[in-house]
């Protein structure tokens, strides 16, 4: 059971009358949402716009996105993915008992409200942030929220997606999808592409110390990751391509400095609903942009031997494991 | 430049029928004669045009959504290893990019049309046909259920939809239009679906489904495009579903049409457990009316993952299976919806639908008409063709199929009374002349002079299967990219455009409707040909390219 | 000197992706970002097209591009398991570089999503 069922910000401008922000702060973190896709849009379908919608937010404390929103329900931290349990059985008029609603933080009255108006909008479109999938449980977290809205559908039209922060992680994202199969948290040690998020993914290699080299582009970890894997990256060969000399660039062997996307160096960005944008950069910079040096640097490896000497493997595998 | 000798040539474009004859070929395209080069000894071998699959799914937003859904299944797939020049990849039920193109080489096929382009996901689709390798490409743009083209519609501006239509061909930089479930996907995104031809659509006050595809397919026609209309037709996959078809193809009124995966839509009973094979009448119907194409969508028992830009349908099944579901509506455009299933022999409706799609093989007459397809993923992961051709060479081998089939399948299909086997010459047609044909693309598909020298060449092995799925050399542009089962060149593949006429005029009509509708800028909307690697313009029939 | 104007810029700051900004700009920098919020108008104003940084650095000492370039190429190809990271404020043109980097060393490949 579950799945994933999104769209695009254009039917949530369009169509949604109903739309839950869990886990994030729009206000802050994403200025425009509310104005460009979200709460304010008149459209053919929702001629009075704000007026024509509902907007609750779900969140541990009580931000400036609060403010926006016509409710505000406060779940106790680390409550997340007990309370879309509670509100899949809801919507279903399964039983839930009082303390386990309680224990959320919430009380019965407002979920029903919830459920009731869940069920009675035209269109719900639910956004998780951050808040959501980051923190205990994230994967589960995300996962059940995306079930509950793929079987809202039993009910009423409804969709689910995460608001990505970041500029562009969307892209990395869907690129990494069609070129490997899998989102993140990749390894080609074995001559093609194998997934385990807790295994491969960078945090969890560099705190154990797993590889050997690192190369950093258009993020600082030196900046942002627990301080075990900072000092994992200080002890391999670390090369980083940035338009700033990062935090990481100062414990790097190797810095280059790149023009920054969108500003100076041309090409295509993908907005959280994967739909892609070209880039206009009125700047002309000193440096070259990121794209020119990681293929230079892809040819002057394709110039050194390979590390599979060739015929030493076969050209395909058929059943793996 | 090669010159393959000896084999026997099975060309149906040029009426070739199994003689031995010698093909020669430089930059490209098959020439008179060459000297020097490499000779090719093809003697006992049977050469075959590259195939030219009709109607896949292979690159956008829809297939990267399934990749993402089934992680667990990449890890049980076939994997294509790293080399010093060659990326790696992984096959399964939504193959990655690189292997896509490993996979349809590696079984002969030269040529695939990307069935279902959302608008709004082009740009994403070209960026994703580019890392495909090998095999030369086309999309088709999804249209049926535009809301700025509907609603010129259902005001009787024909002109105008016609020019809005021409618009969006040139935007996404598509090869023509492919219309799905009409209305059906609009009324869908309210949780509704069209299901009568000639009711009003929800949300309209005149616009019927049938309306729409008459128009649809007379603007394809006006407009010159080289594939005419390619149409998914309403209800896809219910019970009784032939009755819509059947109107459907009545409202093309005489009109050229490609009908998608005509499988899924060749159904009579009422409900899962009445359902049986209609396809005797929708084969009559195609007997009859030549001017009209299909694919099969057949298919096959196993695992794979349903995408299909109805997302109703997607629903439908989702219910049925209880198993994960993706859906993603795209704005003003489509929707589409993501289903891991499972085909068993032993499901009632599974071995109606196996049988239905082998049905409609063998009893439309014409190969020219109906060809080799599964709608990959949906019916079946398209590097199982040669299960099918074995399938339609081998009456014995149906035979033995049918009897893991359930009793109770007894009267709901036809299958079991059919005994035509497909010759190689009718398979070649199937698989690559006759959708060459039906694309308007006169240099694939066959092997005369001037065409692009995209050739098949098989070792003769009584296991059809084996042969299809191994052949000895595929050579794509006169390059030998497989051999002997390896990959040996992986060059980059062409994309095929068409440019129709358009009104200057249409940009300042639409660009207010536009910015109402969508999200992103009017100007930031079109795909810029920069983009489309090696893009290369087919012309429309009837007029010339300014 | 008047300033240059490009319409339906698109802004790269966060997952928004806004592609309506009016930019208005002269050789050196962008001195206006009409449509753009906070974020962005801070996003696209910081920037210059001033040689701020050196182009390179190796053991934080100054060096050339090309240099840069060839020690990184040695360092990644020695390794036994590179590890190739980020790509949150970059093109998808140079992602792409990025997952073929990854493919050619047989490293690991990896997004902020993991974090
Ligand atoms: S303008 Fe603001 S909301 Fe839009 S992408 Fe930039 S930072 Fe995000
Ligand atoms: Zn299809």
């Amino acid at each position: 059971m579950g799945g994933k069922v999104s769209c695009t910000l254009g039917e949530v401008k369009q169509r949604a009358d109903f739309i839950v922000y869990w886990g994030g702060n729009p206000a802050e973190c994403h200025p425009r949402h509310f104005t460009k896709y979200t709460l304010m849009q008149k459209s053919k379908f929702l001629p009075r716009g704000r007026k024509d919608r509902t907007m609750v937010l779900v969140d541990i404390r009580e931000t400036k996105s609060a403010k926006a929103s016509d409710i505000f329900l406060q779940v106790r931290p680390g409550k997340d993915f007990e309370l879309i349990t509670i509100l899949r059985a809801l919507i279903k008029d399964q039983n839930v008992s009082d303390e386990a609603i309680a224990d959320t933080g919430l009380t019965r009255e407002v979920l029903d409200d919830l459920v009731q108006r869940m069920k009675s909008a035209k269109f719900g479109c639910m956004f998780f942030g951050m808040g959501l999938s980051m923190t205990r449980g994230k994967h589960m977290n995300s996962a059940a929220l995306l079930t509950l809205a793929a079987e809202m559908n039993a009910f009423t039209k409804f969709v689910a997606m995460p608001m990505r922060g970041h500029g562009n992680v969307t892209g990395a994202d869907v690129m990494m999808r069609w070129q490997t199969g899998y989102p993140f948290g990749i390894t080609f040690n074995r001559g093609y592409p194998r997934y385990n998020p807790g295994e491969f993914s960078t945090v969890d290699v560099l705190v154990r110390g797993d590889c050997d080299a690192a190369f950093i582009i258009g993020a600082d970890p030196g900046g942002t990751m627990p301080q075990p894997a900072i000092d994992h990256l200080k002890r391999i060969p670390t090369i980083v391509l940035d338009p700033h000399v990062t935090h990481t660039s100062k414990l790097a062997r190797v810095h280059i400095t790149t023009a920054p996307q969108g500003i100076a160096a041309p090409g295509t960005a993908y907005r959280m609903d994967e739909v892609p944008l070209p880039l206009k950069p009125p700047l002309k910079s000193p440096y070259p942009t990121d794209e020119y040096v990681v293929r230079r640097i892809n040819e002057a490896i394709m110039a050194k031997p390979f590390w599979l000497p060739d015929g030493s493997q076969p050209q395909m595998l058929t059943a793996q494991v | 430049m090669i010159r393959i000798t000896g084999g026997r040539v099975y060309d149906p474009a040029n009426g070739i029928n199994g003689e031995v004859r010698d093909l020669c070929m430089d930059g490209g395209s098959f020439v008179e004669s060459v000297e020097g080069g490499r000779t090719i000894d093809a003697t006992g071998m049977i050469v075959f045009p590259g195939g030219v699959d009709v109607h896949t799914h292979v690159a956008g937003g829809a297939i990267n959504f399934a990749r993402a859904m089934t992680p667990e299944d990449h890890r049980r797939t076939q994997a294509f290893i790293r080399t010093k020049t060659r990326r790696s990849g992984l096959g399964g039920m939504a193959p990655t990019t690189f292997a896509t193109g490993y996979l349809y080489a590696g079984m002969g096929w030269t040529t695939v049309n990307e069935a279902a382009v959302p608008v709004l996901s082009a740009r994403h689709t070209h960026e994703e046909l580019a890392d495909i390798p090998i095999v030369d490409k086309t999309t088709l743009t999804l249209m049926a259920n535009n809301e700025i083209m509907l609603d010129q519609l259902e005001n009787g501006e024909y002109e105008r939809a016609k020019q809005v239509v021409a618009w969006y061909i040139w935007a996404a930089k598509s090869y023509g239009i492919k219309a799905v479930n009409p209305g059906g996907v609009a009324a869908w995104k309210w949780g509704k679906d069209a299901k009568q031809l000639t009711s009003p659509i929800e949300g309209y006050s005149k616009l019927t489904p049938g309306t729409i595809v008459t128009q649809l397919a007379q603007i394809c026609e006006d407009l010159g495009l080289p594939h005419p209309i390619h149409l998914h037709c309403n209800n896809l996959g219910a019970p009784g579903n032939i009755s819509t078809t059947i109107d459907t193809l009545k409202h093309l009124e005489g009109r050229r049409a490609h009908i998608a995966h005509c499988q899924y839509h060749a159904y009579g009973g009422d409900d899962w457990d009445t359902m049986c094979s209609e396809t005797a009448q929708l084969a009559d119907y195609f007997n009859a009316h030549p001017g009209i194409t299909t694919d099969a969508g057949a298919v096959l028992f196993g695992d794979t993952v349903t995408i299909t830009a109805d997302g109703p349908w997607q629903h439908l099944l989702y219910k049925l299976t209880g198993r994960k579901w993706g859906n993603l509506d795209v704005e003003n455009e489509t929707s589409c919806g993501i289903v891991p299933y499972t085909y068993r022999p032993s499901n009632l409706v599974n071995a109606v639908q196996w049988a239905s799609g082998l049905e409609l093989l063998l009893l439309i007459q014409d190969p020219w008409q109906v060809f080799l397809s599964t709608d990959h993923p949906n019916g079946g992961c398209f590097w199982r063709y040669p299960e099918i051709i074995k399938l339609l060479m081998c009456a014995d081998f149906r035979q033995e199929c049918l009897k893991q089939l359930p009793d109770k399948i007894k009267g709901k299909i036809r299958l079991a009374e059919i005994d035509r086997e497909y010759t190689l010459y009718e398979i070649a047609t199937s698989m690559s002349a006759g959708p060459a044909r039906a694309l308007g693309m006169p240099k694939k598909g066959n092997l005369g002079i001037g065409s692009d020298a995209d050739v098949v060449i098989y070792e003769e092995d009584e296991d059809v299967e084996r042969m299809f799925g191994h052949p000895r050399y595929v050579l794509k542009g006169g390059e030998v990219v497989i051999e002997d089962g390896e990959i040996r060149e992986t060059p980059e593949g062409r994309e095929f455009l068409i440019k129709p006429a358009c009104d200057p005029g249409i940009d300042d009509f639409m660009r207010p409707l536009f910015e109402e509708c969508y999200t992103m800028s009017f100007e930031n909307y079109p795909v810029e040909l920069e983009r489309i690697e090696h893009a290369e313009f087919a012309d429309c029939l009837g007029s010339t390219r300014s | 000197m008047s300033l240059q104007v490009i319409d339906n810029a698109t802004c790269t700051f966060c997952g928004c992706v806004c592609d309506d900004i009016q930019l208005h700009y002269d050789e050196t920098r962008i001195h206006k970002a009409n449509k753009a919020c906070v974020l962005g108008t801070a996003w696209f104003l910081n920037h210059t097209v001033e040689h701020k940084y050196p182009d390179a650095l190796i053991d934080g000492k100054k060096a050339s591009l090309d240099d840069a370039i060839e020690l990184a190429a040695t360092l990644l190809h020695e390794a036994d398991m590179p590890l190739v990271y980020g790509m949150s404020n970059t093109t998808c043109e140079a992602q792409k570089e990025c997952a073929a980097l990854a493919d050619q060393l047989g490293g690991l490949l990896d997004s902020h999503t993991s974090l």
